[in-house]
């Protein structure tokens, strides 16, 4: 009985591989080639510094990812890394220390998660305005509490968080852990039956509110701390920092085949996405290409990825 | 039909559209009254001239959601345009207009590339037109680098500083290509052959719809209207710089929001847009009025597009 159930348990997660061929194909090449480019990576320290430049991506896209399979989207990812970064270094000097900034983070994610599923899970307005008119709200908080970068990390955090020492992988490692045991959870498991059919999910008993509800808050929290995680490689908060991430989040989602319509993809899939991006930055950057090219390369990258199973499917479909 | 079943029809369809109106009319009227100098015409006439702007933009904006889809590549198509016309200005074209056509041609094909990837690639078009976006900011840092280019075309000049009947010559392009706009989408057959393709893709594939062709033309439609919005905030600012363009992506996805077309494409009017573009360039006018900080400016109009969110309506589809 115990074997029937694994074998049906790896049967269901090979297949959810689905459709990523073309993304893990793409992404092992970039690999080999960033290997040959720079063989000192297989040194822990130089492992350690990279995993570092990806785990604000790899939050990121996994916070977006969580939403996207309910069938929403968080357009306010970006400011809300800054507005976390900029808590950070504002609370941690106070008289709490490390544990009161924390703690601070944890309840501004889950409360802005909770805000933001009260207007889409509850409120059923678009997540995509929603989060779009918040991107402006977080913004401005961001630049109130800190008009310019500024505030303070301490040292200690900086180098347990993004020092030599690998933290930020067993971080991940110990993320995907997680996400497997959430997974697991009604909760967890209503996720992509909500995104694929909210009413057919409504209709078998899922409680279609409180898992919406749930996954904002979860993202909320997970871009929070990604907010932390900036602060403590900088040392400092920056109102604008995490500007970029917004589209590098939904690019590194879609990418990894999450659908915006919802109930399609997997985290892997966003985090392979992800790390794809970090290690196409990589590359570029040592084969000494102009920042104009980088930006033209990823862009054609980006298409070439996600159209190449397009193109495939459409040949055969002539065949 | 008798004229009572036309105007209920008519509040069916457009009555989200109506909402934005009656917000804007209440917001001018209040702020007319209670702010010394906000109702003077000339004042409202420079809201307007602002607004037509984003309301450019927001008519590429608008075919593509009512279609199903999604433009993020148009405030880089601004950019590119109010970049490249000095460099297409050649000295034979004494008026100008050969450089504005070029730069319009420009704009143009950037959203023929986006159509192909996304009409007959089949690209989902966040991804297409956001891989767009990051191409040419590359390749703007190449053209421009950090500086400002400024710019001596006539008929540019004329755009951006000319009143007929004391009305701008911007707000009078606007009308008329938003006139084309509404024609377009309401009263030809390829228009309201984007609602259906935007209600039902696979629907309208089946009922012998051209997706592909008529896809290829939204897009092409984004880039043009982009390309025109970008000339004419160059006529206004007198030169063009990497960025420009930046602010205007948002603004025109929440002018088309707040003009009540639903996100989730087949249902909308360019009509309610226009209210949103007016509405949104209103908003940040009272607040530069109360002298908030760039902080609280941000906060403040957020608050606002949420506080619109139960006039614009609900999402209906779940």
């Amino acid at each position: 009985m115990f074997g029937q159930g694994a074998r049906l348990y790896w049967a269901i997660q090979w297949r959810r591989n689905e459709g990523l061929g073309a993304l893990f194909l793409v992404l092992a090449l970039f690999a080999v080639l960033y290997a040959i480019l720079f063989p000192g990576i297989f040194a822990i320290g130089a492992m350690a510094k990279f995993v570092q430049g990806w785990f604000p991506t790899a939050m990121v896209a996994a916070a977006e990812t969580i939403v996207m399979l309910t069938g929403g989207i968080d357009l306010s990812v970006g400011p809300m890394v800054s507005l976390g970064s900029v808590v950070a270094a504002s609370t941690m000097q106070g008289p709490f220390g490390v544990l009161g900034g924390v703690l601070a983070l944890l309840a501004l994610g889950a409360g802005v998660g909770a805000i933001v599923g009260a207007f889409v899970a509850i409120g059923r307005y678009p997540a995509i305005i929603v989060t779009l008119a918040l991107s402006f709200v977080l913004r401005g908080i961001a630049l109130l509490i800190m008009p310019r970068p500024g505030g303070y990390v301490p040292a200690s955090l900086s180098e347990f968080l993004a020092g030599s020492h690998p933290t930020a992988a067993v971080l991940l490692v110990f993320l995907v852990i997680l996400w497997k045991l959430y997974q697991a959870t009604p909760l967890g498991i209503g996720l992509i039956a909500v995104g694929d059919n909210a009413e057919g999910a409504y209709r078998s008993g899922v409680n279609v509110t409180r898992v919406r509800m749930s996954a904002y808050i979860i993202s909320g929290v997970l871009q929070a701390l990604t907010g932390l995680y900036v602060a403590a490689q900088t040392g400092s908060g920056d109102p604008l920092i995490g500007e970029p991430l917004t589209l590098a989040a939904i690019a590194a989602a879609v990418l990894g085949g999450v659908g915006f319509l919802g109930g399609q993809g997997a985290m892997r899939g966003a985090l392979a996405g992800s790390l794809l991006m970090s290690i196409l930055i990589n590359v570029m950057f040592f084969m000494g290409l102009p920042l104009v090219a980088q930006y033209v390369v990823q862009g054609l990258i980006i298409i070439a990825t996600v159209a190449l199973p397009l193109i495939r499917a459409s040949l055969r479909r002539i065949a | 039909m008798n004229a009572a079943l036309a105007l209920r029809r008519f509040v069916a369809g457009y009555g989200r559209s109506l909402v934005a109106y009656a917000v804007v009319a209440i917001l001018w009227i209040a702020a007319s009254l209670l702010i010394k100098g906000f109702g003077a015409y000339a004042h409202l006439r420079y809201i307007v001239e602002l607004a037509a702007v984003i309301g450019l933009v927001g008519i590429g904006q608008t075919v593509a959601v009512i279609g199903g889809g999604i433009d993020l590549s148009v405030s880089a198509i601004i950019t590119v345009t109010a970049i490249i016309l000095p460099l297409v200005t050649f000295g034979a074209d004494t008026t100008g207009l050969g450089a504005i056509l070029a730069a319009l041609i420009v704009a143009a094909g950037i959203g023929a590339v986006n159509g192909l990837g996304v009409g007959y690639l089949g690209l989902p078009p966040l991804i297409m037109t956001l891989a767009m976006a990051t191409i040419l900011q590359g390749l703007l840092i190449l053209i421009a680098g950090g500086s400002a280019i400024s710019v001596t075309n006539p008929s540019l000049d004329w755009l951006g500083s000319t009143h007929v009947l004391t009305i701008s010559v911007s707000i009078i392009l606007w009308a008329i290509v938003a006139a084309l706009c509404l024609f377009w989408l309401h009263g030809t057959r390829s228009g309201s052959l984007i609602f259906a393709i935007g209600a039902n893709p696979v629907v309208s594939r089946l009922s012998g719809v051209s997706i592909r062709r008529l896809t290829l033309i939204t897009y092409v439609i984004s880039g043009l209207c982009s390309g025109l919005a970008g000339l004419l905030l160059l006529s206004m600012n007198g030169q063009g710089y990497v960025g420009i363009g930046d602010p205007y992506l948002l603004s025109s996805i929440a002018a088309v929001v707040l003009g009540g077309t639903s996100i989730l494409g087949g249902q909308g009017s360019y009509l309610g847009t226009m209210a949103g573009a007016v509405l949104l360039v209103t908003m940040t006018a009272l607040i530069t009025v109360v002298n908030a900080s760039e902080g609280w400016r941000s906060v403040i109009l957020g608050c606002l597009i949420l506080a619109m969110l139960p006039l614009s309506g609900r999402d209906q589809s779940r």
